[in-house]
């Protein structure tokens, strides 16, 4: 086995995976938290809706 | 054939540029193409940089001479890793500040006529520096292969070049650049694989008998490890802030063609270069003594495959060489339109005017452009030994410093600009005059950049920042490129939504594009690593 022939195509397929490591850790550290509490608020909207309904329909 | 074909491109070119100018509206429009750029025009246009002049001739000439590992695996490695950098750090940060150039960014962090002044001259000298000794390379080798008269070829690509640059800008060379990469793209998926499939991996492999040394880093040069690793270096700092490589990023419609860019795009970087280079390797297989060792690729594409693809090869040499040269001139253009005459000469200018202002830039440094590449003045020599690398020395300190250092001011980055490259230069040309002599694996590069950094932290320390460069530090911090598209789109109808279906895209086409990174450089490996 030629280990620098390894290295070459270790480095070109490094690149590809370090890129894919750098965008997956930004999106889990600023969009991933953004996305859960906005999905918290849309559950808690969709809560009080429900629960207005019902007293609606009660009265 | 040859000239049939190079009429035919460039008519493309111009026809190209003539429709894409009714889409230009603004001066926004002109500048980053109203920031509409999607995931496949800013992977074009970032691709389209990778196959320059100087990789298809001159590094694949070091590939075919003297082994394709010399260059890619250290230097070129740096040069991938640097254009990530550009993408999702200098790039997306610049975006998120809302730039349209770079020398915008300097402008609005510092507020200092004299740090502009110098950010735009270093810019002006590297580009100008680094293009146009490519645009007289390959116009000298186009011009053997067509028989058409150098001179009068450089008038014809700067009329065409004149065409999108001047009347689209910046959205006439995002879309002629996607339109260059699919022709340049062929060079890596149908003519490399043609050169390597008749060449052979076992007869490739078999070179090192004929050859020494020519499957290993160091080469037949048998250069040394010091070499590759100031090649890495070199290669890093400079295209970390490469004006070609991070003003891509400014046309992006959102963070997200941004970071699907920063995974296709860079992966696009070893796929169109390392072929070639592997193929250039290929070459020597089946034709030894090549003279000059850069027309190693040219050779191959007319003698190795059929003419029609030989056409196809010489389509994308010169989509190669028009990448670079409207990469130049959209730049440098740009920044005397723009960064000079309106914004440091304060010209207040209407929509209309500022447009127009800014394509008689274009015209402008074209026809300078065009005239320094048929005069071939011995300056632009000289000029050329320093160009790409003064971006290195004398932009990136500053720039990280002024991203990361509340400390940092204008006096800390004019000192630290002006010191990087003028003791790059000074170091050079000690070197080559025989005063200095430098160890193993030390380059001038290394000693301006330490200059750089040391009088950067050293002018930073003693003086300080002014009110407003404090504010405006405050405010870079909590501005980011997440932020603003999450806003964005949670002003549209189910934006929530639709946030979700990108994030889970931009998941898959990692998996993706690693998966195929693997197949693809596994393959390789085997065959000629095993």
């Amino acid at each position: 086995m030629n280990v620098e022939v390894l290295i070459l195509f270790l480095n070109a397929t490094l690149v590809t995976v370090v890129s894919s490591i750098v965008v997956i850790a930004i999106l889990r550290k600023q969009y991933l938290p953004v996305i859960r509490e906005l999905e918290k608020k849309e559950e808690q909207e969709v809560n009080a809706d429900d629960e207005n309904k019902h007293i609606k329909s009660n009265i | 054939m040859a000239l049939t074909i190079f009429a035919l491109v460039l008519l493309l070119y111009v026809l190209a540029g003539a429709f894409i100018a009714r889409y230009v509206k603004n001066s926004d429009d002109f500048y980053t193409m109203g920031g509409r750029g999607s995931t496949l025009l800013i992977v074009g246009t970032l691709a389209a940089t990778y196959l320059s002049a100087a990789t298809l001739l001159g590094i694949a000439g070091v590939s075919y001479a003297e082994g394709p590992l010399v260059i890619a695996t250290l230097g070129s490695f740096g040069a991938w890793i640097g254009t990530l950098l550009a993408v999702v750090y200098v790039g997306r940060k610049m975006k998120a500040l809302n730039c349209k150039t770079m020398p915008d960014f300097f402008d609005k962090r510092f507020n200092n006529k004299w740090v502009s002044i110098i950010a735009i001259v270093i810019m002006i000298v590297g580009l100008v520096g680094y293009g146009v000794i490519q645009f007289i390379g390959a116009g000298l080798v186009l011009s053997e292969i067509t028989g058409i008269n150098f001179k009068l070829l450089i008038v014809l690509f700067t009329v065409a070049l004149i065409a999108f640059t001047a009347f689209g800008g910046m959205y006439g060379v995002v879309v002629t650049d996607t339109l260059m990469f699919f022709t340049m793209l062929a060079i890596s998926v149908v003519i490399a694989p043609m050169i390597i499939g008749q060449a052979g991996f076992e007869q490739m492999k078999g070179l090192s008998e004929t050859l020494p040394n020519f499957w290993t880093i160091g080469g037949t040069e048998d250069r040394s490890i010091g070499w590759s690793i100031s090649q890495f270096l070199v290669w890093i700092l400079f295209f970390t802030c490469m004006p070609a490589l991070v003003s891509r990023v400014f046309p992006a419609k959102n963070d997200f063609v941004i970071l699907k860019t920063a995974i296709i795009g860079v992966f696009f970087a070893p796929f169109m270069q390392l072929t070639v280079f592997i193929a250039a390797g290929g070459m020597q297989v089946l034709k030894p003594n090549i003279t000059p060792a850069d027309n190693a690729m040219i050779v191959g594409f007319m003698e190795f495959t059929t003419p029609a693809i030989a056409g196809v090869g010489l389509a994308a040499l010169m989509a190669s060489i028009m990448s670079t040269a409207s990469t130049l001139f959209v730049l440098v253009g740009f920044a005397l339109s723009r960064d000079l005459y309106e914004r440091l000469f304060e010209k207040e200018l209407n929509e209309k005017q500022s447009l127009t202002a800014a394509r008689i830039g274009q015209v402008i440094v074209a026809v300078v452009i065009c005239a320094i590449a048929i005069a071939q003045p011995s300056a632009i020599y000289w000029i050329s030994i320093y160009a790409g690398s003064i971006f290195a020395v004398g932009w990136l300190p500053t720039i990280v410093a002024s991203f990361e250092w509340k400390k940092m001011n204008s006096k800390a980055a004019s000192i630290s600009m002006v010191a990087g490259v003028a003791s790059f230069i000074l170091f050079g040309e000690l070197i080559k005059a025989g005063v200095m002599t430098l160890p193993t694996g030390v380059d001038e590069l290394m000693l301006a950049l330490l200059v750089s950094v040391a009088t950067l932290i050293i002018a930073a320390l003693v003086t300080k920042p002014t009110t407003y460069e404090l504010n405006y530090f405050t405010e870079m911090k909590s501005t980011g490129m997440a932020k603003i598209t999450i806003q964005e789109f949670m002003k549209q109808p189910d934006g929530l939504q639709k946030i979700k279906k990108q994030y889970k895209q931009i998941i898959t086409v990692s998996v993706l594009f690693t998966f195929i990174s693997v197949v693809v450089w596994g393959y390789f490996f085997i065959k000629l690593g095993l």
